[in-house]
């Protein structure tokens, strides 16, 4: 435009040193008048175009970025073992049923001859005096299987929308989806701790075709000219350092993947060391969160709360993020943990089969109906906390090593559920039921309440290779390993909240720089049960399937998971 | 029908063309990138420096380029002419890969 004007101009210069006729004068005077004509057109044309972008841009105040991913999974679990079995305390048993508590033994219509005559085995060793202090009470024969998924699709779409709403502050969120082919009913039959449907995992575990707010928070930067900064909402807690290699994103989440993934609303108050220091990416946070609400929408008409909040916090340090190295630290204390989370499932009939015989009455007469139902813990079990440190070097040439180590401890208060107390298994007592019709086992107290140390370590190395990048990662779970990563999407459940080995290969294609295709193996070898849970004594896998040993809920032995995805970033 | 190819033919054509000007730096290393663009840009383009503060967020992937193809940093041109052409491409891939419509990453603060 100004290389045109300046023609023009030149142009009109030239005309008063001209030797032309009047005529030619009055012609180029005329033409040129009808190009300044023409041009002034077309700049107003270009403002009132300008104009339009410049309202839209002030207007359209959200950015919407997103990622798609669809994936193809076959899954394989060898010697799926079965062996349900309580602890009884059966001195506290015998006690009531020679007081005459539960009725007379010989009278079949009593509630302790109904239980003596339901359960031959029970009153032969009862009656022969062989059921001494805490043991365990068979609950169903022990099965074991192989389970094979040949072909397992899900599909995963996230919006990430953000906003500028001052210079020093933005708002972020994510709305996710993530369904397996074919199922949007949001609810999974409750055979492990992965197929309950709570808040903590959403976003991890497939539920269906409706957009969830995974993520949601603002940042605050430099508050009062100051380099801290304040970010409050539903946090940016998954996928975190180093586990975001794998999802060849960049990082994903704040917390080290190694410890913590998991939906947490909470706030982050940091500060930006880097700025004092000169040491790249050096910032401190504090982080708050609380995981689980114990009052609002809880209890049995506004009483029996029995439970407590949880409340997280703790420290996350970016102690060097320069590009190249990455050292993180971090400590975390989670107080009052419940033995477990609200949360929905389908109720398996096999459990009914224990513990509500009335109920499994009717409910055999319907063999592919599960009631559905919202679950909330019965009771705080203790506290817990996480420590971690990890490192990872990503070389000039883009060659990718990490090594994160790991811990958490388990403080146990006594208390248990049904399924156990903190990192224990709960005590059963017989007592009668409200009309005194039937015995029935509640749980008593926890059998230890000893603290719990469980370590886990996580290494792993990415190569660029011809087409793409070449991954190979390995992580290990002590019995005691009980990080918050179960939010993590792997099927078979989350591979680093694993207690036993874990390997993982990977290649990764990058078709263009906004889409690759990713060809995965994934080898599980659990060494103990309740991987991903506080809840329950971790029992050796071993003795489970040998008998010595008991499961609630269904233990795998080994598992392989290969996998094919595609990913789309727009 | 032949008329409809001719048609075919252009509207290709005109995506190639239109295609072909869309331009991607490629083949700079964006980590050494990132130490010349600390040590070469931000001396002058640090916060409250009269240059104004510019960090990869301050524009486009495309816009990156263009200002690395057409516009040179022809305020000051010396501080491009300084520069080998390979460290420029470092630079500039640097600032593409961090660029305001590239992927970030997703921390708080």
């Amino acid at each position: 435009m100004r290389t045109l004007l300046s023609i023009l101009i030149a142009n009109a210069l030239a005309f008063s040193g001209s030797a032309y006729s009047a005529d030619q004068e009055q012609q180029k005077l005329a033409d040129l008048k009808q190009q300044l004509a023409e041009l002034a057109r077309e700049i107003d044309d270009i403002n009132s175009r300008v104009d339009k972008n410049e309202r839209h841009t002030s207007l359209d105040r959200i950015e919407i970025t997103g990622d798609f991913r669809t994936k193809a999974h076959s899954l394989h679990y060898q010697n799926v073992t079965w062996n349900p079995a309580i602890k009884v305390d059966f001195n506290d048993f015998g006690q009531k049923a020679m007081s005459g508590a539960f009725g007379m033994p010989n009278d079949p219509s009593s509630p302790l001859g109904q239980m003596l005559s339901a359960n031959p085995d029970l009153a032969m060793a009862f009656q022969n005096g062989l059921l001494q202090g805490v043991m365990p009470y068979v609950l169903a024969p022990k099965t074991t299987q192989d389970i094979n998924n040949d072909i397992f699709y899900t599909t995963r779409l996230r919006l990430n929308l953000k906003a500028k709403v001052w210079d020093n502050v933005s708002f972020a969120g994510r709305l996710s989806m993530y369904k397996n082919w074919g199922d949007s009913t949001g609810t999974q039959v409750f055979d492990s701790w992965r197929s309950f449907t709570m808040d903590g995992t959403s976003s991890g575990n497939t539920s269906g075709d409706w957009l969830r707010v995974e993520r949601a928070y603002f940042n605050w930067k430099d508050i009062g000219g100051s380099n801290t900064f304040l970010s409050i909402g539903r946090r940016p807690s998954t996928y975190g350092p180093p586990s975001h290699y794998r999802e060849n994103e960049k990082r994903g989440g704040t917390p080290s993947g190694h410890l913590v993934n998991f939906n947490f609303d909470g706030l982050t108050l940091g500060y930006n060391l880097s700025e004092i220091t000169g040491i790249d990416g050096q910032i401190v946070r504090f982080c708050y969160g609380q995981g689980f609400e114990s009052q609002w929408g809880n209890g049995e008409m506004f009483g029996d709360i029995v439970t407590k909040d949880t409340h997280l916090g703790g420290f996350n340090i970016d102690a060097i993020n320069d590009g190249n190295h990455f050292l993180q630290f971090t400590l975390f204390g989670a107080k009052d943990i419940n033995d477990g989370f609200k949360g929905t499932m389908a109720f398996p009939t096999q459990l009914a089969g224990i513990f509500a015989p009335t109920m499994y009455q009717d409910m055999q007469k319907f063999s592919n109906f599960n009631f559905e139902t919202r679950v909330q813990p019965s009771g705080v079990i203790g506290d817990m906390y996480l420590g971690g440190i990890g490192y990872a070097y990503e070389s000039d040439e883009d060659m990718k090593v990490f090594a994160s180590l790991g811990w958490t401890r388990a403080e146990g208060n006594g208390n248990a559920g049904m399924f156990g107390g903190m990192l224990s298994d709960a005590v059963f007592e017989a007592q009668l039921n409200a009309d005194g019709s039937e015995i029935i086992m509640m749980p008593s107290a926890a059998d230890s309440d000893d603290a719990k140390d469980g370590y886990g370590v996580y290494v792993g190395i990415q190569l660029t290779v011809p087409y793409g990048k070449f991954g190979l990662e390995y992580n290990y779970g002590s019995k005691y390993w009980t990080p918050f990563t179960q939010a993590q999407d792997d099927p078979i459940g989350s591979k680093l909240a694993t207690r036993g080995h874990v390997a993982e290969a990977y290649y990764m294609f990058d078709i263009n720089p906004r889409m690759f295709i990713k060809l995965a193996g994934l080898y599980y070898d659990y060494e103990y049960t309740g991987s991903g849970t506080p809840v329950g004594a971790p029992q050796k896998i071993d003795d489970v399937i040998a008998g010595t040993a008991f499961s609630m809920l269904p233990a795998v032995d080994t598992a392989y998971d290969v996998n094919a995805s595609l990913v789309v970033n727009f | 029908m032949m008329k409809n190819l001719v048609k075919i033919a252009t509207c290709l054509m005109l995506t190639l063309s239109i295609g072909g000007q869309a331009y991607a730096v490629d083949g700079g290393n964006p980590k050494k990138g990132k130490h010349l663009y600390k040590k070469e840009c931000k001396a002058c383009h640090s916060k409250g420096d009269a240059a104004g503060e510019l960090t990869p967020m301050s524009k486009t992937m495309s816009q990156w380029d263009r200002f690395f193809q057409r516009d040179m940093h022809k305020v000051k041109p010396d501080v491009f002419e300084n520069l080998s052409e390979k460290d420029r491409l470092d630079i500039q891939q640097f600032l593409y890969d961090h660029a305001a419509d590239s992927d970030q990453p997703q921390t708080c603060g």
